[in-house]
């Protein structure tokens, strides 16, 4: 059923629009099995469009979307059969308990008493809601009905899950234990499509991201790949043990573009970090000072997501 | 088959939500009891002749109103939403909710035949059309129902949607007036409510009698309708249920 493809998501030239208002233009991406693959974007950019696309909740209108080889449109079935997706909104059947909620998902999905009894049991488990089975959704903490809802998503072990900015509104303690299980189910093999806004989250827990402005692709690939590209420096923050010149640094070390003083800790902009530090430990040694501390401070995914909307503004300005 | 598993999990879980819920059973067994008790006082000679009337209103309000209260309820929840994730077909999921609601239906239905039959004495003389009709007129009130509440957001939407029709047919259906007394032309707008041939069939299972056509003709008319209703769940299903 699912082929050979490497790519358990292929996407190309998909659009959509509601009226007037296009919601996705020509978008395009893959991904791989296994992945976690952050698709980022600010609001309205497009980002639970794709996912409604992706899981056969709306019809695109161009473009070509198969996940496991599968065109969701044509075979929406056994897609649906081989995912698991979380909303942003949990939408569990509040009048139903945890447990019920769990077995009677697994019924839809075919699986037989024992085996969803079973998956049931292991799930509310692995997601702390063991204690919590016969207690109706509707009165779950925001954190707990989170937790269950991706639970739910799994309940017929599915190849992809999708994650529908699974953080939003839990509290930090709810949000890192969500994170963790994120981690755990891709752990055991499952390809993890997750849309957020949340750039630290998408830095720490995918392989790959993909950042929608505006239903348009923008940029695409590892958050470090990504940061390079708005980014060609590297900045090194340096404390040492006695006073240096910053011109007689700058000039001794070619790799070094600047240098500034902050509390004591040289901020060095360089344009290759590996030889940058062969030159200031030489620098260090010929004016008789010790390295205390080095290290790289390079932008942050979020830096190089505030610098790729601000250069689509003004690519829009320019335009206008 | 495992889409009619599927649909039957869905029945049996919207019967554990919803229907099975003392509050929906009370509502639809007091008001027709009510209002047959009120006739009944009012003249005991006559009441056989609106029985099959009352009965197969129950049916229409019953399955119409709950299916529309379920469906918009479930739309709002998002539950609807997380039913359309799982791998089954719009049309499992209409039929689904179609035999849970028309299982509500017949069970009040029974309710109130079961009383009329205990308390007041009235026979049942062709059970097997009476169940017939039964059957027929749940399935196609349950069917309108969903397909009128799918395509819209809130419960008062649906009623508002639905009462547009359902009050007028009441008139023109033999439910409290005989068909041989209305109007010159009103009889052909008859022809065209199912409800007509539902409370014909029922009827005919009461007293043995029908007023419009033949117990034949009037089963293949509500055949008929109840393939339409079918056919014009799925695409409304399809097109609307996600929004």
């Amino acid at each position: 059923m699912e082929g050979g493809s490497e790519y358990i998501i292929e996407v190309r030239g998909l659009s959509k629009s509601y009226g007037e208002t296009r919601a996705l233009e020509d978008v395009g991406f893959k991904i791989g099995r296994g992945e976690i693959f952050g698709y980022l974007g600010p609001n309205g950019a497009g980002k639970t469009t794709t996912v409604n696309i992706l899981c056969g909740l709306l019809r695109r209108d161009a473009g070509e979307v198969t996940v496991c080889n599968l065109d969701i449109e044509r075979d929406p079935v056994p897609v649906k059969q081989l995912i698991g997706v979380v909303p942003e909104e949990s939408n569990l059947y509040p009048e139903l308990t945890c447990r019920r909620n769990l077995e009677y998902l697994g019924e839809l999905y075919g699986l037989s008493s024992t085996a969803r009894r079973k998956k049931a049991e292991d799930l509310l488990e692995i997601f702390n809601l063991a204690d919590r089975g016969t207690t109706p959704f509707r009165a779950l903490s925001r954190g707990m009905k989170r937790r269950l809802t991706v639970a739910a998503a799994l309940i017929h072990s599915p190849k992809v899950v999708f994650l529908d900015e699974p953080t939003v509104g839990l509290d930090v303690p709810s949000a890192r234990d969500l994170r963790a299980l994120i981690q755990t189910i891709n752990l055991s093999g499952t390809t993890v499509f997750l849309t957020t806004h949340n750039l630290a989250e998408a830095e720490a827990l995918c392989d790959r991201v993909l950042i929608l402005v505006k239903g348009h692709v923008v940029t695409e690939g590892t958050s470090s790949e990504i940061r390079q590209r708005v980014e060609k420096t590297t900045t090194l923050s340096v404390i040492l043990s006695g006073d240096v010149e910053g011109k007689s640094l700058c000039d001794a070390c070619p790799a070094v573009r600047s240098v500034s003083s902050i509390d004591g800790t040289l901020h060095l902009e360089v344009t290759d970090p590996h030889a940058a530090v062969s030159q200031v430990v030489f620098f260090a040694e010929k004016q008789g000072v010790r390295i205390l501390e080095i290290g790289t401070a390079a932008a942050s995914l979020e830096d190089a997501f505030m610098t790729i909307l601000e250069n689509k503004v003004a690519e829009r300005g320019g335009r206008t | 088959m495992s889409q009619v598993f599927s649909a039957l999990f869905i029945s049996r879980k919207d019967i554990e939500s919803y229907y099975g819920k003392p509050p929906l059973i009370t509502w639809g067994i007091l008001f027709p009891a009510v209002l047959m008790l009120a006739i009944y006082v009012k003249d005991p000679g006559t009441y056989l002749n609106v029985a099959p009337g009352i009965i197969a209103m129950t049916l229409l309000f019953g399955n119409t109103s709950m299916a529309a209260i379920v469906v918009t309820f479930e739309k709002r929840s998002g539950t609807l939403q997380r039913l359309l994730l799982t791998p089954v077909t719009h049309r499992t999921i209409v039929l689904g909710k179609a035999t849970s609601a028309a299982a509500y239906g017949i069970a009040t239905s029974l309710v109130i035949t079961a009383g009329l039959t205990l308390l007041l004495g009235m026979n049942l003389v062709n059970p097997l059309v009476f169940g017939v009709g039964l059957l027929l007129g749940a399935g196609i009130f349950s069917l309108l129902g969903l397909t009128a509440s799918v395509m819209v957001r809130e419960v008062f939407e649906a009623m508002t949607l639905m009462n547009f029709l359902r009050f007028p047919i009441l008139f023109i259906s033999g439910v409290f007036m005989p068909l041989e007394v209305l109007p010159a032309w009103a009889k052909p707008i008859a022809m065209v409510s199912p409800l007509t041939y539902v409370v014909e069939l029922l009827r005919f299972g009461i007293s043995g009698q029908c007023y419009f056509s033949p117990p034949w003709i009037c089963g293949i008319a509500a055949v008929g309708f109840l393939v339409f209703s079918w056919w014009i769940a799925g695409p409304a299903f399809r097109r609307n249920a996600s929004r």
